[in-house]
């Protein structure tokens, strides 16, 4: 396996990052760490000719946390940087658990957060979490700078809005809520190192013990993240059973559109969506009820 | 270190250099000047090759050599020297390919890149002609012929009979028939393969290759390019893993030995993990049908089994496995009446070959299962049911083999003991809440006696030189390919001479410098055959060195001269001796300068037509089934196992847990995924093989016999275990979920599928498949 020839520059400043991308264009391809990116170039899936590895730029690694602006993840910042982190263990553990789901310890020791997202891989496993805990993306260029939903990042697969001179600066997710639990949950033949054939994040707000609002978002079942918003609207006012929610993912299970490859067949695919969906509510909700309030008080504001 | 190693878990001796990247591997080797090949290879299942154009590859700068089928001598070979007319492979095509990845020409260029643009500018129509990819279609009246001396696709049928039959099954009170099916999966060894060839002056070759078999390497390279096998030297660098899949001579190794000779040039080819997936050797698919008799107290009363194997495109090593698979179906228990016929097929797929456990994973998948089905059926437990027909030592499968040694009783209550059985599978199926726990096992040879290659030299050889200084050397063909034989080999070595393992260094693997032969490594032969040859020069060695000391102290004649220490002393009166380099000195000495060197053989003769003797073993899955995704999770896997006398528990262990991985794989997730002959998941991606993530926790006892064939005792161990795992596991998914497999593998989808009711997709409808081999057809 050969790679394209192709001129690698190590800027130290963003500043330098972006001149580059002004430069090159569509020609440019940014490095984080590699581990999408090497691959596709080997297997002559892409071939820039410039190559720009944001490794040397000091401060895009850098992870946040603060009670009232929520996580801020520098572009930079590496899956196993998540999946370590106390402040990310003890108030976005679904993000953690996406995180574990990704990879093995060699690779997300590389792996960055926004390659996993800037990859557009369908069946991303960073991806589901993220988009049903609200985050945003800021997306830099020498033009300036626009921040989006990160739903909206994807376009299909391996496809996103980014222009051939934005960077995906930081991804901001929001403070932690009240009353509130998400889980991520994954399937693949394989307990480590596999693609999921199907990955299922779900968040609920609970108040007065019902649901006040909840999230489900799918990967690996659509072109890009499969948000369904019917049918977590659906689970609106409905109250947690001992098993919670027994049919609650047999909506978002026709909903979606899986194809059938050598992985899993689409039909699988879609029985699998609804079983995870009710285990990742099920966990969901357990972390939920482990706040005192979701039982009694109303929780505090309910919007993203 | 201690001087007595046997039995001690002695680290592997490579094993420092594997793990800091030290080791040499073939493409670790570079000589200057050398060119880098490449190959280019059918993408069309069956074809005629109406034109070839080599033209403008051969033009473009860089290009130091383009070979096509024409250019090499039409001889052809292949692993059956004993039977020519199964010899059916040539390097490059000849007008003709078999399957998607058949090697049509060969490149050489100034580098890697090079070599592979030229591919792309190789012109090449294919004629297209009608492919088979399964069993039956190649059986069909008026299937497509894939090789013209063999009309009817069936290359190869083996029997095997004894007893009345018709008598048993008549005597028999309860009688069933089943068939199991079993796929293709890859030997996935680490390091693909990869070849490096130097020609001299006169045309002579050395060729440093990723070989099992360096001898049968150099046989047949020799044979292919007209040279005599001494005009050939393989050299074996370090190997990562073969599990059968490299003990053939292969297309790389003569297309980079004729452009070698061609250009004067060193020429390097290193395949790709693609390539080794789409076009690489594979574990023979079949289809068994097994039928058994019991009378009502479980007492076996006969078997008839039929197998198809499916070989792909070219024999390979097919001849033997139809004979294994046949030898195999009749292990473990004592059958009164048992026949045996199978046929290997040829089909346009990537050939299969040997495979760790050769016949016997799919002889014993369907072996237990149908065992454990019958216990099912006739309210007995399945261990109980096993015991009573199991073999002891001394049976025999008429005309073919005799047990020696075996603990396979032992085995058995061992592991019910360790596993808890009795009590946990009192449980009936699909109670215990996903839980569940199973029962596979095995019996597996410890080398073959078979002489397929037509070798006119020993099966092995060892060479030691005892020098003054204190240390040996040791010379062997024997080749370790990662299962630690070089290990054991300078163990049993030490042990022998009473020196350190320190004393030992070692050569192997290379035709020209170790003693003649040695057939490689297959069959887990190496420990026993290379042990004993090893064992019979340190005695050599030590003889001479006793006859120094006996005259040194005027020893008694009765009195015994041990080695031990690093010392030739009386073993009566230990303060009679001298330093073992001493003693080599004074031998030598003595000897007028004559070094001190033994050399030994080990041919085994008289041992009937399969091996000197069987391991045996008994395995217990525990599972967790997940109703609702049908995933199985494999909890723990008990191993009672009779590998003869433990030379190095850390390397029986390892081997242990490399055929639970292996089974695993086999039993639940890995396979080929053919598609109109083109392999869908060739790659690691896609090719789901388990990691060190999903092994489950492994407790494995040994229960030691004595055998007298063995080196210390030994027998084998590195491949019997594999073929217990997958129908203990398929046991295991049983007793969780209810769902009887007889098909491999159990992927999460087709579980699901069949708790679920829906047969389709678990591909159950095959009981009405046939084994029947059809009348052969008169040969061209
Ligand atoms: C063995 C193996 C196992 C894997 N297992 C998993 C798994 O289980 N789950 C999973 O989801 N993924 C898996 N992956 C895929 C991969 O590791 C992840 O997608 C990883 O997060 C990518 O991050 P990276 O930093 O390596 O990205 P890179 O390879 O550096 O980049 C990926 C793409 O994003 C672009 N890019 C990167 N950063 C930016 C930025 N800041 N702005 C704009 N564009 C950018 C690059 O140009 C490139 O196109 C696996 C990969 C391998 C090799």
């Amino acid at each position: 396996m050969s790679l394209c020839k192709f001129a690698y520059h190590g800027p130290e400043t963003l500043d330098e990052v972006l001149a580059l991308l002004a430069e090159h264009g569509p020609a440019a391809r940014v490095m984080a760490g590699g581990t999408d990116l090497v691959v596709k170039m080997s297997r002559g899936q892409v071939a820039p000719a410039v190559v720009i590895g944001l490794k040397r730029v000091p401060g895009l690694g850098d992870l946040r946390f603060d009670p009232v602006h929520g996580l801020e993840l520098g572009c930079m910042t590496r899956v196993s940087d998540v999946l370590e982190h106390p402040a990310v263990a003890a108030h976005y553990p679904a993000l953690a658990e996406a995180a574990q789901a990704t990879a093995t310890v060699q690779i997300r020791n590389m792996a960055t957060i926004a390659g996993n997202l800037c990859n557009a891989s369908p069946c991303a496993d960073n991806a589901p979490t993220l988009i049903a805990r609200g985050a945003s993306v800021e997306l830099r260029s020498p033009r300036g700078s626009r921040t989006l939903p990160l739903a909206e990042l994807f376009r299909g697969p391996g496809q996103t809005v980014l222009a051939p001179d934005e960077l995906l600066l930081c991804i901001t997710v929001p403070p932690p809520r009240a009353a509130t639990g998400f889980a991520y949950l994954s399937l693949s033949q394989r307990s480590a190192v596999d693609v999921s054939a199907v990955g299922v994040a779900a968040g609920l707000t609970l108040a007065d013990g019902r649901v006040a609002e909840a999230r489900i978002v799918l990967g690996a079942v659509a072109p890009t993240p499969f948000v369904a918003t019917a049918a977590a609207d659906a689970l609106r006012g409905q109250r947690p059973a001992d098993e919670a929610f027994p049919a609650a993912g047999d909506a978002p299970a026709e909903a979606c559109s899986p194809l059938g490859d050598v992985r899993a067949s689409a039909g699988y695919r879609r029985k699998m969506v609804a079983v995870l969906v009710r285990r990742a509510l099920e966990r969901a909700t357990a972390r939920a009820l482990a706040d005192g309030r979701a039982r009694t008080a109303r929780p505090a504001e309910v919007t993203p | 270190m201690t001087s007595r190693p046997i039995g001690k878990d002695v680290p592997r001796v490579d094993g420092w250099a594997k793990a800091t990247g030290a080791a040499l591997y073939t493409d670790d080797l570079s000589l200057p000047g050398m060119l880098h090949g490449a190959l280019l290879r059918s993408p069309v299942p069956h074809a005629r090759i109406a034109h070839l154009d080599t033209r403008r590859a051969a033009a473009l700068p860089g290009v130091k050599a383009v070979v096509v089928g024409s250019d090499l001598p039409a001889v052809k070979y292949g692993n059956w020297r004993l039977v020519p007319t199964t010899q059916d492979e040539l390097a490059l095509a000849r007008g003709r390919v078999r399957f998607v990845g058949d090697e049509v020409a060969a490149v050489a260029a100034v580098d890697r890149d090079t070599a592979e643009e030229a591919l792309a500018l190789i012109r090449v129509e294919y004629e297209p002609l009608p492919a088979v990819f399964d069993l039956d279609a190649a059986m069909a009246a008026g299937a497509p012929v894939l090789h013209e001396a063999t009309p009817d696709n069936v290359s190869v049928t083996r029997k095997i009979a004894f007893g009345d039959l018709e008598a048993g099954f008549g005597a028999s009170d309860y009688v069933r028939e089943d068939t199991f099916t079993v796929q293709a999966v890859s030997h996935a060894y680490l390091e693909p393969c990869a070849t490096l060839a130097q020609a001299d002056d006169l045309g002579r070759i050395t060729l440093w290759t990723s070989t099992q078999t360096p001898y049968i390497v150099q046989c047949l390279l020799a044979s292919t390019l007209g040279l005599r096998e001494n005009e050939v030297r393989v050299v074996k660098p370090a190997v990562g893993g073969g599990f059968g899949g490299k003990m053939e001579l292969r297309p790389w190794d003569v297309c980079a030995a004729f452009i070698a000779r061609r250009t004067g040039k060193p020429v390097k080819f290193a395949l790709s993990r693609e390539e080794e997936l789409a076009t690489g050797r594979r574990r023979h698919p079949m289809r068994l049908r097994s039928r058994v008799g019991f009378k009502r107290d479980g007492t076996l009363m006969a078997k008839d089994l039929q197998v198809l194997l499916e070989g792909g495109a070219y024999n390979s090593m097919g001849p033997t496995a139809t004979f294994l698979v046949g030898n195999f179906g009749a292990m473990l228990y004592r059958y009164p009446a048992y026949r045996y016929a199978g046929a290997h097929v040829y089909t346009n797929h990537a050939p299969a070959g040997a495979m760790r456990g050769f016949g016997a994973p799919q002889a014993l998948f369907a072996t237990e299962t149908q065992m454990n089905m019958a216990a099912e059926a006739l309210g007995i437990d399945p261990i109980e049911l096993r015991l009573k027909n199991a073999m002891r030592p001394g049976d025999e499968i008429p005309d073919v083999a005799t047990v020696g040694t075996c603990g396979f009783a032992e085995c058995l209550e061992r592991v019910a003991e360790m596993s808890g059985w009795r009590e946990k599978r009192r449980r009936g199926p699909g109670t215990g809440g996903g839980k569940g726990l199973g029962i596979g096992c095995y019996s597996f040879i410890t080398g073959g006696v078979f002489n397929w290659f037509n070798t006119p030299y020993p099966f092995s050889a060892a060479e030691v030189r005892a020098y003054a200084d204190g240390t040996v050397h040791l010379l062997t063909m024997a080749s370790d390919i990662g299962q630690g034989s070089d290990t054991v080999l300078q163990q049993i070595l030490a042990e022998e001479l009473g020196i350190r393992m320190q004393d030992v260094q070692m050569t192997a693997g290379d035709t020209a410098m170790t003693p003649k032969g040695d057939l490689g490594t297959w069959g887990s032969r190496v420990t026993l055959m290379a042990g004993n040859a090893v064992l019979e020069a340190a005695r050599q060695v030590k003889e001479e060195l006793a006859r120094m000391v006996s005259l040194r102290f005027d020893l008694n004649v009765v009195q015994e001269v041990e080695l031990k220490d690093g010392m030739v002393r009386s073993k009566f009166r230990p303060d009679r001796g001298i330093p073992f380099a001493e003693a080599v000195a004074m031998a030598q000495k003595a000897n007028r300068g004559k070094p001190v060197v033994g050399r030994g053989t080990y041919t085994p003769r008289d041992m009937g037509l399969v091996t000197p003797t069987f391991s045996f073993g008994a395995q217990v899955a525990e599972v967790d089934v997940d109703r609702e995704t049908g995933v199985t999770r494999v909890t723990k896997v008990y191993t009672a196992h009779d590998c003869g006398t433990v030379l190095n528990p850390m390397a029986v262990d390892g081997q242990v847990h490399g055929c639970i991985q292996m089974g695993m794989g086999y039993a639940l997730s890995e396979e080929l995924v053919m598609r109109d002959g083109k392999t869908v998941n060739a790659s690691f991606l896609d090719y789901k093989m388990p990691g060190a993530l999903d092994m489950p926790e492994c407790e494995a006892v040994c229960v030691e016999t004595h055998d007298p064939r063995g080196p210390f005792g030994a027998k084998e161990t590195g491949e019997g275990p594999i073929s217990a795992t997958a129908p203990a596991i398929a046991d295991a998914v049983w007793h969780a979920s209810g769902y009887r497999a007889t098909g491999l593998p159990i992927t999460a989808e087709k579980l699901l599928a069949a708790l679920d009711g829906d047969d389709s997709i678990a591909g159950e409808r095959r009981a009405e498949a046939s084994c029947a081999i059809p009348d052969p057809r008169p040969r061209g």
